[in-house]
């Protein structure tokens, strides 16, 4: 049966003073298959061993159902929490065959040993490797250990399963066949799931909700749809996937959701409406922030931008806000992506084109206030070295 | 066309000459090819052939035919190989075998939990721990035996501090002693060779046992057998150093009446008339002895990967042992080294303070004095540090050229020179010390001008030829990791062979070279084996001059040479790490540390 999680005000200081977690709260409904996505050092990997009971927890409370298994003086031992685990590197027993290891998770439903055995071929065909339970983890391959390893984390039916990062030692091809089969296969057995990664498109495309988490800090949660189309900081617009960051100036407050921009170097470009992320605090808006400027609106600002929120046009007509020198272009099978250098504004990447612009063309850039996401300038990193004077525009 | 006017074919249309071509390739492969050039590499085998294979070789052979050296009627007979199987010679295997598996278990069982405890802990002073096993790994066998004999005598300190024991004295001096102090000599080699493993080990096994069920216990028995190959390594080598040892069994086993192979067989070669085809026998039970414990870890690891070593492996974490546990595991550790180091420790210094005759506990310098004024007594301390810096230092070169020669590959000699020197690591220096005396004695050496039996020359090579094999071994390890490219990008940039070589290579081998060069220097300084069938007359060295006293009664003198032996080896070994970490550069020093990044 699936099990809720619930994590309140959960900090874990490790020896030594490192701070990895810093006051963590989270509510993971029954059922569900929350990601946990960050950068190395972010926190999620300490967090997945404070749920399994392999960290202590400094301070906080983590409860599993109804019960506290973690506070700042309790502690559940993980055999005692009724969750199972893949392992970044699978943590197969190298002495035991595929059947041996996965039968091991059986202990605790204390089945005989026939029984127990009989369960893990099971389970083992279920991941289609029943040809192989008798083959020790060196005789398999890496695809095969991964099944190995999930195999033995779900035979025993726990209401929790367990993911670090499971699939960051395959290959591209073997990585999305088996993120469809951890996503159905943990789906069927009705567990709540937490798994965390790395990789922004690992996380969409497997979470029912998704938490992205910064130096030790939860900074958002919720659905894919709402990480990634409402950033709640820079760092998550950043970490889940940008084309670019661009100078602007603000022209007007936030009206429905929406504010004017123009780019940062006059006359450089056209105005242009973007989303109003609700960080810089203008008048209209509905977040609470940090403001551009006193409240003015005449402020500068930084527009996080999607690939989806930008895309190239003719640089000599109406049509674009701004203009840029093609740097690079990228076939992707769809058509093309380009990087595009925007005097006094940066590089911008991944700006997708049905055809190909050549190296050193001038072209228009049109931006779309769905993909925008509007900032407070101060928290953009440092501006993209400008490509300009490097990279001799044609004509 | 050549300037000589030979025609120049591609090399593949070149028709095989047996007489030069393929000749030559075969020599290029057998010798010259393989070592530092063609003089240098047949000389390096012929060296090798005189001194380390030939010997031992024509000993063993002496059991099944010794007519072969004009030594009985037969070409071939099985008699003396049977023989060993009666009498004193059957008990004195009989014992070494048993004495041996339980001296190996003893160290897995007590080696694996301070291993665990250093390597997975927060054990106090966990690096004491570690440094103090070199010393027991340094000290030969014989000295903590005469430390514990002395303490333990009637007449010793023990007795003579109060302490009449003589149900003490009775297990000591008998089976349970020897096992004792042999088990003891295995735990540095358990504790190494399972610290290595678990610091391979990374915590994810563990985890793994205890997410999916398993508590401690359980987690504890699923992840040992993954270090099982340490085990069973540490198993190994253990049976094969107890069953080999020669510093017991001359000593303490002797002194108790409890025959040992290994002295067996020195008693077979020292006897009159000496029986040399029997000893040779004894020596063949050695060497078939010491194929168990091996056979067994190859039976035991068949078929299965132990492979848990990757580039992702998650770091182990050491566990804080609650008030209790630090306790239980301080006072356990604690234990060990009282009775490896300080009860013996504690028979020879006290020992060393006592009058020969005296009655009661009386400290005194006298033996210290008797030392240094009494000729003939700081003799043989003297002889053996000549002997040992000798040994040492050509040791570790032709050590270097060896692990040279094994870590070229492809070639035929490089797979028998690893074979060889395998073999010859494994040989018990009893057995190895007889075939020196057999072999150096027979007519022909006379014949062919070499009049080596009973000379310094001979002790000193042998020394040397049986610490070679296995500075070989510990080199190859670091030889094997020197890229060509740190001398080829010496030499690509100005420098000349000698200099590319400095440069580029000796200094990622100068430690290893050094721990080399010490660690023969102190198997040398303190051997007691080969000193004791080898040594010149009147010349003898150290370990032999101390059991000399100690058999003559002279208690006090030889405790005080045997504390004076230690602790000028363990001086040698502060002088020549001090004099590195001054002298060689910081790079140097910095190759092979520890990361603190």
């Amino acid at each position: 049966m699936a099990e809720r999680i619930s994590i309140e005000r959960l900090v874990k200081t490790y020896p030594g003073g490192a701070l990895a977690l810093r006051e963590v709260s989270l509510e993971v409904p029954a059922g569900t298959f929350l990601v946990l996505l960050g950068p190395s050092g972010s926190g999620k990997t300490t967090l997945l061993r404070c749920l399994a009971g392999i960290e202590r927890v400094t301070s906080g409370r983590i409860a599993i159902g109804s019960a506290t298994v973690a506070d700042g003086r309790a502690h559940v031992p993980p055999e005692r929490r009724g969750l199972a685990m893949v392992f970044q590197d699978y943590a197969l027993w190298p002495h035991l065959t595929a059947r041996d290891n996965v039968a091991f998770a059986l202990r605790r439903r204390k089945l005989g040993r026939t029984e127990s055995l009989s369960h893990a071929d099971e389970m083992l065909t279920r991941v289609g490797l029943g040809a192989l339970t008798g083959r020790y983890p060196n005789e398999l391959s890496g695809g095969e250990q991964q099944r190995v390893a999930l195999a033995r984390a779900l035979v025993a039916g726990t209401g929790l399963l367990l993911c670090d990062e499971p699939l960051s030692n395959l290959d591209a091809d073997l990585r999305e066949r088996m993120r469809v089969e951890i996503s159905s296969l943990a789906r069927d057995a009705g567990a709540t799931t937490v798994y965390i990664t790395h990789d922004q498109s690992e996380a969409f495309a497997l979470a029912d909700r998704v938490g992205v988490l910064d130096k030790g800090v939860l900074v958002q949660e919720g659905t894919p749809e709402d990480v990634y189309n409402r950033p709640a900081t820079p760092f998550v617009a950043r970490f889940t996937g940008l084309s670019g960051e661009l100078p602007v100036r603000v022209r007007s407050g936030s009206r429905g959701g929406r504010v004017e921009v123009e780019p940062a170097v006059p006359g450089a470009g056209r105005p242009f409406y973007v989303r109003d992320s609700g960080d810089a605090g203008l008048p209209g808006a509905s977040g609470s922030g940090r403001a551009l400027g006193d409240g003015a609106v005449d402020g500068n600002g930084v527009v996080m931008v999607r690939p989806t929120g930008v895309r190239l046009c003719s640089g000599d007509g109406e049509e674009h806000h701004l203009a840029g020198t093609v740097t690079d272009v990228a076939f992707r099978g769809r058509g093309y992506e380009h990087a595009i250098d925007v005097p006094g504004h940066g590089l911008l990447t991944g700006v997708f084109a049905a055809t190909r612009a050549t190296r050193g063309e001038r072209v228009g850039l049109r931006f779309d206030a769905e993909g925008c996401h509007l900032f407070a300038a101060r928290d953009s990193v440092a501006p993209v070295p400008v490509l300009s004077e490097a990279v001799a525009p044609a004509g | 066309m050549t300037a000589a006017g030979t025609p120049v074919l591609p090399a593949a249309l070149v028709p095989d000459d047996p007489g030069t071509r393929r000749g030559a390739r075969r020599w290029r492969t057998l010798g010259a090819g393989q070592g530092a050039g063609s003089l240098p590499g047949l000389a390096f085998w012929i060296l090798l052939v005189l001194f380390i294979l030939g010997p031992s070789l024509c000993f063993l052979l002496l059991a099944i035919s010794p007519r072969l050296f004009d030594e009985g009627r037969a070409w071939f007979t099985l008699t003396y190989l049977r023989q060993s199987f009666t009498g004193l010679t059957a008990l004195a295997l009989t014992n070494s075998l048993w004495v041996s598996a339980a001296a190996a278990v003893m160290g897995i069982l007590i080696g694996v939990p301070i291993a665990w405890l250093t390597a997975r802990t927060m054990l106090p002073a966990r690096r004491f721990v570690a440094g103090s096993m070199w010393l027991l790994l340094l000290l030969p066998s014989w000295l903590p035996a005469i430390g514990w004999q002395r303490l333990v005598q009637q007449g010793g300190p023990m007795y003579r501090l109060g302490l009449g024991l003589p149900f003490v004295t009775h297990a000591i001096m008998g089976p349970f002693g020897v096992v004792l102090l042999l088990g003891l000599r295995c735990v540095p080699f358990t504790f190494l060779a399972v610290t290595a493993a678990l610091s391979g080990l990374g915590q994810e096994f563990e985890d793994a046992a205890r997410v999916h069920g398993g508590g401690r216990l359980a987690a504890a028995r699923v992840v040992l057998p993954i270090i099982a190959p340490a085990i069973w390594s540490a198993l190994a080598i253990g049976f094969a150093e107890t069953v080999s040892d020669f510093g017991v069994a001359a000593t303490l086993a002797y002194s108790s009446n409890f025959p040992l192979a290994t002295y067996q067989v020195f008693q077979d070669i020292g006897n009159f008339p000496p029986s040399f085809p029997g000893a040779a026998a004894m020596g063949w039970m050695l060497v078939a002895a010491v194929a168990i414990p091996l056979a067994l870890q190859a039976r035991a690891l068949r078929g299965r990967s132990y492979q848990v070593l990757s580039a992702r492996t998650r770091q182990i974490t050491r566990r804080p042992l609650s008030r209790v546990g630090t306790v239980a595991a301080v006072g356990g550790v604690g234990l060990f080294y009282l009775v490896a180091l300080g009860v013996p420790g504690f028979g020879a210094v006290s020992g060393s303070l006592l009058g020969d005759y005296g009655g009661s506990f009386s400290i005194t310098f006298a033996n210290y004095d008797a030392l240094f004024r009494q000729s003939g007594l700081l003799g043989p301390v003297e002889r053996s540090l000549f002997y040992g810096i000798v040994a040492a230092t050509v040791t570790a070169t032709g050590g270097f050229i060896a692990a040279r020669m094994l870590t070229r590959r492809g070639g035929r000699a490089a797979r028998l020179l690893d074979f060889l020197l395998l073999a010859s690591v494994a040989l018990p220096s009893v057995v190895f010390g007889a075939g020196y005396i057999f072999a150096y004695n027979l007519p022909i050496m006379s014949s062919l001008g070499i009049n080596l039996y009973q000379t310094v020359a001979l002790l000193v090579i042998a020394y040397i030829a049986a610490s070679l094999p296995t500075n070989a071994r510990v080199l190859v390890g670091v030889v094997s990791q020197i890229q060509p490219s740190l001398k080829d990008a010496a030499r690509a940039h100005g420098a000349r062979a000698f200099g590319a070589w400095v440069r580029g290579v000796l200094p990622a081998v100068s430690r290893p070279i050094v721990m080399a060069w010490l660690l023969t220097f102190c198997a040398v300084f303190l051997e007691l084996p080969l000193s004791q069938l080898l040594y010149a007359p009147n010349q003898p060295p150290l370990s032999v001059a101390i059991e000399d006293n100690l058999s003559n009664y002279h208690f006090g003198v030889g405790m005080a040479q045997s504390v004076l032996a230690v602790a000028i080896a363990l001086g040698v070994v502060a002088i020549t790490l001090g004099a590195y970490r001054i002298l060689a550069p910081a790079g140097w020093r910095r190759i092979g540390g520890a990361n603190r990044g």
